[in-house]
């Protein structure tokens, strides 16, 4: 068996193989963020046939479904990072889970919005006390409660690694919005997207749904390696590599 | 080196920490008249008709013994670190989330309990019948522990820092929302006259769980917090 995945992955995670990796991707995550996110809002807004219940008002869902996907995947993410922090003490972990949390917070208040603009015509409200609605709201606490604490340290690592911990507790309430319409029979609709098994909703509109959702993941991956690029470059910045890129850039 | 039976240990740290708080009386008093003060301003806030004041009496009494044993919670471990005595604690041989546990009992012991003891009175001011006040009692017994123990992993979380008040809250409500849902569940299906006894059981599965996880998680979090 070839051993270079291994290698080529514990050699990534130092800051400086990382920062320059970073540097080559992100472009291209953002170009691709944006050919898909294009196609997927021409094919959501202008191909996707008006719904027969709901008219055109349904199309918010190409923003706020995906949206909705990504504050949950982001959770999973940035708890998952969390934990390899604590345990390896990977530097490069504790800077991805933290700087994944604003990212986070901010596509779950998209959710939040885009879902209250939604249900304001659909279900004559901006805001009810439904399950899903309410956990998705816990949600951005939570997120809210990691940045808190990351920053309310003086020694940032330090900081670090208790809002690892911090992250790592509120898992918990990841499966609660996810099977929130499952559980509580409340106002939000059921999910309709399935992996397994056919979905209960039109490919005119599926498609669409599930190039947005490449777009966010882009997008996340373009937004997180800048964050990282410059949180690497702040926390690293008496290291020498630090130092030569300064230099560099100095001069250019 | 030999060292002092578990037991003992236990028992030594317990007995510390229930002497320190009666030495300070008056700090357990503060909790109680705290939530008396935020029960009486319901009636003012909302208008004082015995039948609304009904409908919400379980669950007012729930949120106002929340946000008392909250303001309660960041005293827990302050004094503790103040004096080193905490790291004294650390570095015993006993294990340390034993002696969090203890701890733990001690600040549910001196907070929780009075507010319990005078949890029916909050309700019989907001005119919760007395049929119901037994599953509001239980309701209280198995979700302020729960409570205690999840405070405590996030106060170890915030050892290290100097303003934790309003991050605390920020933290552990959240985390509190399953707690509160089940405890007013309860107490509301009492006073409808429906069966209680099933959100009872989530909240006492609950704390068995958080009896073994917390006191773990909580030494794990303080060795977090303090030693960098």
């Amino acid at each position: 068996m070839a051993n270079w995945i291994p290698l080529w992955v514990h050699k990534l995670s130092s800051p400086p193989n990382f920062y320059r990796f970073a540097g080559i991707v992100r472009p291209w995550a953002l170009a691709l963020a944006l050919i898909t996110g294009v196609i997927a809002l021409y094919g959501g807004l202008v191909l996707a046939p008006a719904d027969y219940q709901q008219g055109d008002a349904y199309r918010i869902i190409f923003i706020h479904v995906p949206c909705a996907w990504m504050s949950l995947f982001i959770y999973g993410l940035m708890a998952v990072a969390s934990f390899i922090s604590l345990v390896w003490r990977i530097k490069l972990a504790e800077v991805v889970a933290m700087e994944s949390a604003p990212i986070g917070a901010a596509f779950t208040f998209i959710t939040l919005v885009t879902g209250s603009l939604w249900g304001k015509p659909m279900w004559g409200t901006w805001w009810t006390w439904d399950a899903r609605l309410t956990s998705e709201l816990v949600l951005l606490f939570l997120y809210m409660g990691v940045i808190g604490l990351y920053h309310s340290f003086e020694d940032r690592r330090q900081g670090a690694r208790a809002a690892a911990f911090l992250a790592i507790i509120g898992i918990i309430n990841v499966p609660i919005v996810h099977f929130s319409v499952n559980w509580w029979n409340t106002l939000h609709q059921g999910s309709t997207v399935r992996i397994l098994g056919p979905s209960k909703i039109s490919t005119d509109m599926l498609w669409p749904l599930l190039t947005m959702m490449a777009a966010t993941k882009f997008y996340y991956i373009a937004s997180l390696f800048g964050r990282v690029r410059t949180d690497l470059l702040s926390m690293e910045s008496g290291k020498d590599w630090v130092r030569q890129i300064a230099e560099r850039e100095g001069r250019a | 080196m030999s060292h002092a039976p578990l037991a003992s240990a236990c028992a030594a740290v317990l007995r510390r920490d229930l002497t320190l708080a009666w030495r300070r009386r008056g700090d357990i008093v503060m909790p109680v008249l705290y939530a008396l003060i935020v029960i009486t301003l319901f009636p003012f806030a909302l208008g004082p008709e015995d039948a609304l004041l009904q409908r919400i009496a379980g669950g007012a009494v729930l949120v106002t013994m929340l946000l008392a044993m909250l303001l309660a919670l960041d005293a827990m471990f302050r004094s503790d670190i103040d004096d080193g005595s905490l790291e004294q604690l650390m570095l015993s041989p006993q294990p340390l989330a034993l002696m969090l546990g203890m701890k733990i009992l001690a600040h549910w012991i001196t907070t929780a309990l009075p507010l319990i003891v005078i949890a029916p009175l909050l309700a019989g001011m907001l005119h919760l019948p007395t049929a119901v006040m037994p599953v509001l009692v239980y309701a209280l017994l198995l979700s302020t522990p729960l409570l205690s123990l999840l405070g405590a992993v996030l106060v170890a979380l915030t050892a290290g820092t100097r303003r934790s008040g309003m991050l605390l809250a920020l933290m552990l409500l959240p985390l509190c929302v399953p707690v509160v849902i089940f405890a007013a569940g309860a107490v509301a299906a009492a006073q409808q006259g429906l069966p209680w006894l099933a959100p009872i059981a989530w909240l006492g599965a609950a704390l068995v769980m958080a009896l073994v996880l917390a006191p773990l998680a909580c030494a794990t979090a303080l060795r977090i917090a303090l030693d960098a």
